[in-house]
């Protein structure tokens, strides 16, 4: 076998198949004969291995001259890419939801749960969201690349064929709007607040590791649990709010008085934290219960916890108050 | 990116735009792929093979070239030549190019 026909088989190699492969073969194999050809009457004898190596030398590397036939060299192209990745944020955004949906209802039916337990269920859970992604990822990707290659580009032009209208940068996006995703995100977070501090309120603490096991210092007083009732109306009052928000998609009259109303009572319930009794359990007395600290340490430490858990309420409180003025105000600017 | 590199990228970007033009007017009588190139060279554009066999097959896909096989000195030889298709666009783009050659004259004056 000549070097030029081992030469046109490796490039036959990369070609794909239904694709002309053997005319393309074929027309290259007479091309380098043809070029041979020249070459030996130029120099005026017959061609030899020499001329036939120098010749496919400078025509090129076999992986080369494939890959100029290949009029493809993507897995998903420019025109199905928009598309594509359209589709691969829907899929993923619903995936994620769903799955720490699915996660918050197992460890609220699992309690209650050692910290242990509690932190290889979301280990787990947050692994499956990831495998799941991954999934997800591969087979939008094996669809698109299946649709690349065989429907034809005049039945897949997107929104390429709508005329697009310059005024339409003149609509300014209205502020009673609300994405999608922000209502599924509260009441994801909301849900997961409501599963721990109702089912598993051992694992809001201070985690020390002592010896061989780890020991959890609890961070709230039964003072705290006592007002749990009317915290978790205004959190189930928040999963209501949210949910009429991702039917409507937009803020109206009824969602802003319902959302004020709840503002409200979470001022009040914070006005009553504050001024209470005690909620926060971790002291400078409950944290020398920890072994190898410190002796000023606890001191110190039970004293940010204190000052800290307070500041917090308060944060939570005025930032609760601006929303309410904001709120109101919208409301207010709404109906004029 | 070296300054000649980035030359050499622009100057074979040039020349690919024209190639089809130049293949399209030559094919008037049909040729086989490396009688063109040579002609084609011969005319002072010198096309890499790598880039002009592609480009006919893609033409003759887009039905601007038709192509035969024909056996000529015991070998198989591919001949292209311009369709009825190509015949009508051919004039179309002789004018563009000369409306583009006009243009690019006056900036570069």
């Amino acid at each position: 076998m000549k070097l030029i026909d081992r030469y046109v088989t490796e490039v036959g190699r990369r070609l794909p198949l239904f694709r002309g492969r053997k005319d393309i073969e074929n027309e290259l194999r007479s091309t380098l004969e043809d070029m041979l050809e020249d070459r030996a009457k130029k120099v005026g004898r017959a061609s030899d291995e020499a001329m036939e190596t120098e010749l496919l030398r400078e025509y090129g590397a076999p992986e080369g001259v494939a890959s100029s036939y290949n009029p493809m060299p993507y897995l998903i192209g420019p025109r199905m890419f928009p598309f594509f990745m359209m589709v691969l944020k829907i899929a993923v955004s619903v995936l994620t939801v769903v799955l720490l949906v699915l996660l918050g209802v197992q460890i609220s039916t699992q309690s209650p749960m050692t910290g242990m337990e509690f932190a290889k269920a979301i280990g787990e859970g947050l692994l499956g969201i990831v495998s799941a992604a991954i999934a997800a990822f591969g087979n939008i990707v094996l669809v698109f690349a299946i649709l690349e290659r065989f429907v034809p580009a005049s039945e897949f032009k997107l929104g390429e064929q709508k005329e697009w209208d310059p005024l339409s940068l003149k609509k300014e996006p209205e502020p009673e709007e609300i994405k999608p995703w922000e209502p599924i995100f509260a009441i994801v977070l909301t849900f997961i607040a409501i599963s721990i501090f109702n089912f598993n309120p051992q694992l809001i603490g201070f985690y020390s590791f002592s010896g061989d096991a780890w020991v959890v210092i609890p961070a709230l007083t039964d003072a705290f649990f006592r007002w749990l009732p009317l915290i978790n109306i205004s959190w189930v009052a928040e999963i209501i709010l949210n949910g009429l928000l991702l039917r409507s998609g937009r803020w109206g009259t009824q969602t802003r008085l319902f959302s004020m109303a709840i503002k409200v009572l979470q001022i009040v319930i914070g006005y009553f934290l504050l001024t209470g009794p005690n909620i926060f359990a971790l002291t400078p007395d409950s944290l020398k219960a920890i072994q190898g600290l410190d002796v000023e340490l606890p001191q110190i430490l039970g004293t940010i916890f204190q000052q800290a858990g307070r500041g917090i309420i308060a944060l939570i409180m005025f930032i609760e108050g601006i929303d309410l003025v904001k709120t109101g105000y919208r409301l207010i600017t709404q109906r004029r | 990116m070296t300054n000649t590199e980035s030359l050499e990228n622009v100057v074979l970007e040039l020349r690919r735009g024209v190639i089809v033009l130049a293949a399209l007017s030559q094919l008037g009588t049909e040729q086989y792929g490396y009688s063109l190139l040579k002609q084609l060279a011969d005319l002072g554009l010198e096309v890499d093979q790598g880039t002009l066999y592609p480009l006919l097959r893609r033409l003759e896909a887009q039905g601007l070239l038709e192509s035969v096989w024909k056996i000529e000195e015991s070998r198989p030889r591919r001949y292209y030549v311009i369709s009825s298709e190509g015949r009508k666009i051919l004039p179309k783009l002789k004018k563009e190019w000369t409306g583009i050659v006009a243009t690019m004259s006056r900036m570069l004056a």
